[in-house]
């Protein structure tokens, strides 16, 4: 019988082979699981101490861009013009002022630039239509602009809609799994996620737009999914021992993450050359999502396996 | 193979889906909802694999043909025409189709318009041929025609600005006010924007999580350039005889105002100037006789000038307390009641051509504010957006590139991983049957799709993908178990999975006076449908895959 699968399933060869990995990786993970959390809580605690020193040196944990702090975005298509002179001739006036390009993802070739400003949306208006000799029309560009209140208010908004998904994503978490722990370790997963993304993109100096806010947002939900797995394989299934079960859920889950991973990066590769909102967006999850197989496989993990272990005793 | 119902619910939601999402006659949905039911009715009763699989491909390359059909079609639709034109006494109507219009084939808003200014340069009488899907209209006319016009739809899908082009301003009163003043203020500006010949708008009022109150104004497409005054200036139009208001805008006083006849309003002449051209348009007014009689009683006493043919005192016109213009007043008029006064003004330009687009529009727009009377509160345009319509038809080419790409990489990584191709197949199916369930469920209730409706229906995808392989993995998992069992397993996951995304969703409703609904409306449905409907389809299309295998 077992000979007769083989033959027919070379995945159940692939199976004794992970058998005998997983084996080796008991001893040692069984020893060290313990210190493994160690990790995470050096990297939550750098975390939390470089996002206090970030908010007194820039009087916030990230950069904000002007659709954060209110001001102009001006898109302009023209595929002649010198982006980099441009930026430089441009510097004086505008001191804050960022460029960036836009290109054709099919051919590369330069489609225009994207002028963004915390000025008010006429004054850029005129010094670009000053400097370029045309006049900026709905065909040749897009002009958006956010007061500075409103764009504070929405800031302020997203922080607190934030802060509420996550607290009612912690609520249903709580209510599936009844136990402290076992919730808390999902919970603090997703936390943790959330916190060293956002070092992250303070440190690759990142000018977070509204979009990123709501990639952060959606990182809880690609966080917790993984979780969720992890914790349910564990608490629910009774096949196999305990490292088996969390060696399957690591198969599971890890596939599941560089799928996601691979598609983000797709997309963010798509994105890149004309959406700076969405490659924004791609780029943080991109970064979450490896935060999230650090925290989901050893933060999570081994907070679990403690506490199933003790729970045996 | 027997197809399950969870499949074939899955099946006749994607159908459904297509025909919600494609515009165009109604025997294309048809025949796409036949083809579609056929697939699975194939699927279900064919038994000879090689005649399945050939019929089930002829019929999904069908499919996708009527689709590109429905996609192809090119005009502009007509939503609403002036009923007092020449163009309506001729018999067009709104909802007809112009294809042609002198002979130049119409594709879009922009070339409308085009020719259209091509045509009525002068004011001289000329023939036009219109040809729309109702028929051929011949018009002998020097009218300009007050049509407001859209692209035509190519899919029910409604577009946001920021993907199709368009203006929205998010606009805020001076004071606080109260919701019934509010939408009080959503009136006037919609009766505002109609009389200038915006149809095409979307005003609400709309609130933040902080309590602040705003109108939000949306204009797909074409916008003019003077949005910003049109939204925002109060509009408080007062004519004054000795510094006396005897007239505002409004229907108090104003009873009607001549617009689109030739005879009682256009342009009247154009000259060049030390810097220019500017050209002078004059429109009737009709003043009710309450107005009529103030105006009677400020220029009873009234004196002669030195010309002898007018008043001493002119009737000074003032929109938002500047000044516009100034009227003179003929002698006979002095203590009489009438009602109809003519007002004139001017626009100014580099070329001919300029200053003329500008006294059209100058003219249109006091018209508008003399028909349509000042907005009840000061208001601050505190979000400005003008999107070009030529970025927004690149980006959502590249955007539905992206998801494609995204879904095939994803396909391809998880036939190495598992070295199923059916299992693959499925996946790629369920995946691309979420994002058709969304955009039919989008397309049924007219939901606006924009930037972050975008982004939220990536992410679905994402996290579907993820519950997938999760039902994927816990059917291959072990032996002990019975697959049915290990789907309600893998299942309890998903679920559970699902509510926690669901409530993470909910604060975008109201976070940034809902600027950001659109990605937790996607997300929402997508996560709902999935849990719902495609999980469950996908689990029963793993277990025939795998039911088969062993």
């Amino acid at each position: 019988m077992e000979q007769h699968q083989t033959e027919h399933h070379p995945q159940h060869h692939e199976h004794s082979e992970q058998n005998t990995e997983h084996h080796h990786a008991k001893n040692w993970y069984d020893k060290s699981y313990k210190f493994l959390l160690i990790l995470p809580v050096i990297l939550i605690v750098f975390s939390l101490f470089y996002l206090y020193n970030f908010n007194n040196a820039n009087g916030d944990i990230i950069y904000k861009d002007v659709s954060l702090t209110g001001g102009t975005t001006v898109s302009v298509f023209d595929k002649n013009i010198d982006i980099n002179k441009l930026g430089q001739d441009l510097k004086v006036d505008f001191p804050d002022l960022l460029i960036r390009g836009m290109s054709n993802i099919r051919t590369g070739g330069q489609e225009g630039f994207i002028f963004e400003t915390k000025a008010e949306a006429n004054v850029t208006q005129t010094a670009l239509e000053k400097y370029l000799g045309y006049s900026l029309t709905k065909d040749n560009s897009s002009i958006e602009f956010s007061g500075s209140n409103i764009s504070q208010g929405f800031y302020q908004q997203l922080k607190f809609a934030l802060m509420v998904s996550f607290i009612l994503m912690a609520i249903v978490v709580f209510i599936i799994f009844r136990t402290p722990i076992r919730s808390l370790s999902v919970i603090i997963a997703g936390l943790a996620d959330i916190i060293m993304t956002v070092v992250v993109v303070d440190m690759l100096h990142i000018q977070l737009s509204t979009g990123g806010v709501v990639a952060l947002l959606m990182l809880i939900g690609y966080s917790v999914d993984v979780d969720i797995l992890l914790t349910a394989r564990v608490v629910k299934d009774h096949d196999g021992t305990l490292n088996q079960r969390m060696f399957g859920a690591f198969k599971t889950g890890i596939t599941m993450t560089l799928t996601a991973i691979a598609a983000a990066a797709v997309a963010l590769a798509f994105t890149h050359s004309f959406s700076p909102v969405l490659s924004q967006m791609f780029t943080i999850i991109l970064i979450g999502l490896g935060f999230d197989i650090f925290n989901c496989w050893i933060t999570n993990a081994s907070m679990l396996k403690w506490y199933m272990e003790a729970k045996a005793k | 193979m027997r197809l399950g119902w969870r499949v074939w619910l899955l099946g006749v939601f994607v159908a459904l889906s297509l025909v919600l999402i494609m515009s165009g006659p109604t025997q294309y949905k048809l025949f796409v909802l036949f083809l579609s039911l056929g697939i699975l009715f194939v699927l279900q009763f064919v038994k000879e694999k090689t005649g399945k699989i050939f019929i089930v491909a002829v019929f999904a390359i069908c499919i996708l043909f009527s689709f590109y059909m429905s996609l192809s079609q090119e005009g502009v639709v007509i939503n609403s025409i002036d009923k007092n034109s020449v163009y309506f006494n001729s018999g067009i109507r709104a909802g007809e189709v112009i294809s042609q219009f002198n002979g130049i084939n119409i594709e879009s808003m922009e070339q409308y318009s085009q020719v259209v200014d091509d045509l009525f340069k002068q004011n001289e009488e000329i023939k036009v041929t219109i040809n729309t899907n109702k028929g051929e209209y011949i018009i002998l006319t020097n009218q300009t025609p007050e049509f407001s016009i859209t692209d035509l739809q190519k899919t029910k899908l409604t577009m946001g600005i920021d993907l199709q082009g368009g203006a929205r301003a998010l606009v805020q009163p001076e004071t606080n006010i109260t919701d019934s003043q509010m939408s009080d203020l959503v009136e006037v500006a919609r009766n505002r924007l109609n009389v200038y010949g915006l149809s095409d708008v979307n005003i609400k009022a709309v609130s933040d999580l902080a309590g602040n109150k705003f109108m939000l104004v949306e204009i797909a497409g074409a916008t003019p350039e003077d949005l910003k005054e049109l939204v925002a200036k109060q509009g408080k139009f007062e004519g004054k005889i000795s510094n006396r208001t005897v007239l505002a805008g409004g229907k108090n006083d104003i009873a009607d105002v001549c617009r689109n006849n030739a005879q009682c309003s256009g342009i009247r002449s154009c000259e060049q100037g030390t810097d220019g051209y500017y050209c002078q348009f004059e429109f009737a007014v009709y003043l009710t006789q309450d107005a009529a009689k103030k105006h009677a009683d400020a220029t009873r006493n009234l004196s002669t000038d030195s010309s002898g043919q007018y008043l001493s005192d002119k009737l000074d016109l003032y929109v938002d307390d500047s000044y516009v213009s100034s009227l003179f007043i003929s002698v006979n008029l002095r203590g009489q009641e009438s009602t109809q006064i003519s007002i004139s003004g001017s626009g100014t330009g580099k070329t001919q051509e300029e200053a003329l687009k500008a006294a059209k529009e100058e003219m249109k727009k006091l018209q508008t504010i003399l028909l349509t009377g000042s907005l009840p509160y000061k208001l601050n345009i505190v979000k400005l957006d003008t999107i070009s319509p030529t970025l927004g038809n690149q980006f959502t080419e590249f955007i539905l590139l992206a998801a494609v790409v995204s879904i095939f990489v994803v396909g391809l990584i998880v036939l190495i991983r598992y070295r199923r191709v059916k299992a693959s197949l499925a996946l790629l199916f369920t995946s691309f049957s979420e994002i058709i369930m969304i955009l039919g469920i989008a397309a049924f209730v007219k939901w606006n799709l924009d930037l972050p409706a975008i982004a939220g229906i990536l992410a679905t995808i994402g996290t579907g993908v993820d519950q997938q392989i999760i039902i994927l993995d816990e059917a291959r998992k072990g032996v002990q178990l019975s697959l049915r069992e290990k789907m309600k397993k893998a299942l309890f996951i998903v679920v559970s999975a699902y509510f926690t995304a669901f409530v993470a969703m909910l604060p975008l409703f109201w976070a940034g006076a809902g600027l950001f609904k659109g990605f937790a409306f996607t997300t929402l449905i997508g996560i709902t449908a999935g849990v719902l409907i495609s999980r469950p389809a996908f689990s029963e299309m793993i277990r025939m895959i795998e039911e088969k295998v062993n």
